[in-house]
């Protein structure tokens, strides 16, 4: 960070007691996979592991680790280890433990020992006083690793006593009944206990002081970032793999197995039969599909950005090229943040009842159209704007000194230079918008399970009349189906609505997939223009 | 102009005399002809403008004029043309929004009127909606509370946040000052992902996955919790926050930062005692958008909750979920007409303020961090 270059000034060999804390962190680390794997249920707190009951063998070692880490801080107080503690560890610290230990000390009260309201609070502040005396107190290496490996002892010893066992729950009495069992409690327990040892262990390391806090810290700040790209790959492998069986369900290459499409007059069959985007839903079919909702998506994409694209990037010019900076860009300013960060369900609702009485008083693509379009406006502005100011006054002035009118100058400087920033930011967005239900839910959602002859064709559609507005377009004026809308009409539809479909489950997650595949495009493509043209800059 | 203090009367007196000077001097130098064009363009697309507000069937011929009108006047005078139809494009960006408002707000008066409650006979419209506590659209006596959706939407929004914004502050730290280079490159387009899931498919993931499993974990009646909606709502808001906070500690000036680190701070310190708290406004502003996600975030909410409004029992139960003001509309709007079809027009409207204030508050900090920063360096 800040363009600081480490150096190792003083390089010490690592010692035993570097060793130990780090076999902590690693034990620590062990337990919390351990733990993790027992609340998805990958391991059942029941087993056996080499004879030992899982719950004890969890148990001994929070005992362990916590026995470890508050022996380090001991003999580090005692002058056994050599360390650089602060005088205390501080205010953070002492805060969270006391928070922590009231109420481990309430729970006890009430819940074990049966005291009341009264009784339960005395204890538990009694406990957390305590914590918070024996953390800020005394100097930093007893008072950031006691508590912590205290805690751990302590949820250990309940776990190998069996006082909490695999069986046991605790029904919290609510009238719409909840209850807390042994295989999410025992679980998260001892993922928090091992955390916490694991950032006291993590401190000894670093010897405490400041070189100990920024070893803590980190430990929990790269854990954090772990745990998200950990969350997200989650989340899509699992769509991914869920997905799948459903998706390539009976696809097929070779010359003339697909369905025969006319262009130009130009009869042709594709070479690739992929039921399941090729199909729409219907009684007869071997395997349905979801073509009319991938139409209705790549129409409304299209819509929206030949709606909101002029409109914002013509904003986006006026208000860094023409207006003066003052109240009016403020208020313009205000509007589009204002615009971008209103929910979704709040455009739907401004489209039934703006868009829908005016264009043919019924739901319809043309208004999930508009409605989108609204949505992706701001996001046009916004970036717009941004890539705009990023281009350098120089050019600018290069332009003006040649003589140039304003405009000329916006159109072949400004505009052309601004040009990747804006693509990005559109891209970005319509990744956006082609995922969103709710505005589509209350505009255009029509049928739950439509056939492949629903499929709209706006190209088509288009037929002059004789009275204003002389020309119409009743497929745009027609509700439809969308991806996410389709989706949603999947989950909500229950089993009798879409009976034709036989594998609803697995249909719905290649639905699913598909959607995802769909919108991550999008932003795959839209990260990787940003990337390729940073780099171009960067190289010039 | 009254209530302005004489100063600022003054101000905006002189300068609107300069903007009509400005405007005289405009009309004075262009060429009439051009003139003449766009304000044909401009009548004409403010007359289709109305003609769609009034559901005209001739909306199109002052449409089809105003294209003519711009067409021409964009090959022959480009310059003013360009200049017109850019400032169009700006303020219909600023009437979308007061459209919004203006019909979301029609909308939802016939219920705030139906809900007007008496008090020591001044009579208060919608006070009913707020202290009420029964959603009962069909059996009489018919009554629009939306006090059940409130609190759901209240719990959901503090478990959100709770989830987001530690997390997401967390990471942001990580993304602007601790990453190296490469681990970077990995992670942010990771956020961004994040970000571009599709709420609707986290409502599936929730609504096969996890409702199931904490039904079964917590031995709950049902399917629905304010508490893991809350989660999955902050997993969606967490992208929000990360970017924004991210933002807000890029832009403290490096200088601080090496400032700091040349006295011999490990980075932790200097991000603790310099880069945070001089971001602490910026940073601030990101969980307020993120609050403003999470409260505006529907389909996760509408596929997970069990969609029957009321109040969880007791008042803290996060183990059950009815309602949010988002799933209300999302659930109900299909079969709903007359005064029910308003009531979700008000929630609408709850939503749309809420979310506008933190918009706004979060925008008008980050405008003052920036003034600190740049009066800083």
């Amino acid at each position: 960070m800040a363009g600081a270059v480490e150096s190792e000034l003083v390089s010490e060999d690592t010692s035993e007691t570097e060793a130990v804390a780090a076999a902590a962190v690693g034990v620590a680390a062990i337990l919390f996979a351990l733990s993790l794997a027992a609340l998805f249920e990958l391991v059942t707190i029941t087993d056996t592991v080499a004879g030992i009951p899982m719950v004890a063998l969890l148990g001994a070692l929070l005992i362990l680790l916590g026995l470890g880490v508050v022996g380090f801080g001991v003999g580090s107080r005692l002058g056994y280890v050599a360390t650089n503690p602060r005088p205390s560890a501080g205010l953070v610290a002492a805060v969270a433990f006391s928070g922590i230990w009231f109420v481990v000390g309430g729970l006890v009260a009430s819940q074990t020992l049966g005291l009341g309201t009264i009784g339960w609070g005395g204890v538990a502040f009694v406990t957390g006083g305590l914590a918070f005396a024996v953390t800020a107190l005394p100097r930093e290496d007893i008072g950031s690793t006691l508590p912590a490996g205290l805690l751990a002892v302590f949820a250990g010893a309940v776990f190998v006593t069996g006082l909490i066992g695999p069986g046991w729950v605790w029904d919290l009495g609510w009238e719409q009944s909840a209850s807390f069992n042994a295989e999410f409690t025992i679980p998260v327990i001892t993922a928090f206990c091992s955390l916490l040892v694991s950032w006291g262990a993590a401190k000894s390391y670093g010897g405490f002081g400041a070189r100990g806090r920024h070893v803590g810290a980190y430990l929990l700040v790269y854990l954090n970032a772990l745990s998200i790209i950990a969350v997200l790959f989650l989340l899509v492998a699992f769509t991914v793999f869920k997905g799948l069986p459903g998706l390539f369900n009976s696809i097929s290459f070779g010359l003339g197995v697909g369905p025969e499409t006319t262009l130009f007059g130009f009869t042709f069959a594709w070479p690739l039969s992929w039921p399941f985007v090729m199909n729409g839903v219907a009684l007869l079919n071997d395997v349905n599909g979801v073509l009319p909702a991938i139409a209705g998506t790549i129409w409304l994409v299209i819509g929206a950005v030949l709606f909101a694209v002029p409109l914002g990037v013509g904003a986006a010019v006026f208000i860094t090229e023409y207006a003066e900076h003052g109240r009016f860009t403020q208020v313009v300013e205000i509007a589009t943040n204002g615009l971008w960060s209103t929910p979704s369900i709040v455009f739907g609702l401004f489209g039934l009842a703006f868009l829908v009485p005016r264009l043919g008083n019924g739901k319809s693509l043309l208004a999930g159209m508009l409605t989108l379009g609204f949505m992706l406006l701001p996001l046009v502005v916004i970036t717009s704007r941004e890539a705009m100011l990023a281009v350098p006054d120089e050019y600018r002035d290069a332009s003006a000194a040649l003589g140039v009118t304003k405009w000329q100058t916006i159109r072949s400087i400004v505009l052309p230079a601004a040009l990747p920033g804006i693509v990005t930011g559109i891209i970005l967005g319509v990744g956006r918008i082609a995922g969103e239900t709710a505005p589509i839910l209350l505009t255009m959602a029509g049928s739950v399970a439509p056939p492949g002859s629903q499929t709209v064709d706006v190209i088509g559609g288009f037929r002059f009349i004789s009275s204003p507005p002389f020309v119409e377009n009743p497929e745009l004026l027609q509700a439809t189906s969308a991806l996410p809308y389709q989706l949603y009409s999947l989950i909500t539809a229950g089993v009798g609505q879409s009976s034709s479909i036989a594998n609803i489950e697995q249909f719905r997650w290649a639905t699913a997939l598909i959607l995802l595949v769909v919108v991550l495009g999008f932003y795959a493509v839209g990260i990787a223009t940003r990337y390729y043209f940073r780099r171009k800059l960067q190289h010039e | 102009m009254t209530i302005l203090p004489d100063k600022d009367a003054g101000d905006l007196r002189a300068a609107a005399r300069r903007e009509v000077q400005r405007g005289r001097d405009f009309v004075d130098e262009a060429d009439p002809e051009a003139l003449v064009t766009v304000t044909v363009a401009s009548v004409a697309l403010l007359a289709a403008f109305v003609g769609f507000l009034a559901v005209s069937s001739l909306t199109a011929i002052p449409f089809v004029v105003f294209l003519i009108a711009s067409g021409y006047g964009w090959f022959r005078h480009q310059e003013l043309t360009a200049r017109v139809l850019t400032l169009t494009t700006t303020v219909s960006t600023i009437l979308i929004l007061g459209l919004i408002l203006v019909f979301i707000f029609v909308e939802a008066w016939p219920t705030v009127e139906y809900a007007t409650v008496t008090v020591f006979g001044l009579p208060i419209p919608g006070l009913r909606l707020f202290i009420d506590t029964r959603w009962s659209p069909v059996s009489p006596p018919i009554r629009y509370s939306l006090v059940p959706m409130i609190h759901g939407t209240v719990l959901v929004t503090i478990i959100a946040t709770a989830v987001a914004a530690p997390l997401g502050v967390a990471a942001a730290l990580f993304l602007s000052e601790i990453a190296p280079r490469a681990v970077r490159e990995v992670v942010k387009p990771g956020v961004e992902i994040l970000a571009g899931i599709p709420s609707i498919v986290y409502g599936f993931i929730g609504f096969t996955i996890l409702s199931p499993w904490a039904s079964d974990q917590f031995s709950i009646v049902g399917q629905g919790t304010y508490l893991f909606v809350g989660v999955v709502v902050g997993l969606m808001a967490l992208p929000t926050v990360v970017s924004v906070a991210e933002d807000a500690l890029n832009s403290v000036p490096e200088s601080m930062k090496s400032g700091s680190l040349a006295l011999g701070t490990t980075d932790w310190q200097t991000m603790t005692s310099i880069t945070l708290p001089a971001a602490f406004s910026g940073v601030s502003a990101a969980v307020l958008l993120g609050v403003g996600r999470a409260i505006g975030e529907t389909m996760a909410a509408t596929v997970m909750l069990r969609g029957s409004p009321g109040l969880t029992k007791p008042l803290y139960n996060v183990f059950y979920g009815n309602d949010t003001l988002t799933s209300l509309i999302a659930a109900n709007y299909g079969d709903a007409d007359g005064l029910q079809l308003s009531a979700l027009f008000v929630a609408g409207v709850i939503l749309f303020i809420t979310v506008l204030f933190l918009s706004i508050g979060s925008q008008y900090i980050e405008a003052r961090m920036r003034k600190k920063l740049g009066g800083a360096e």
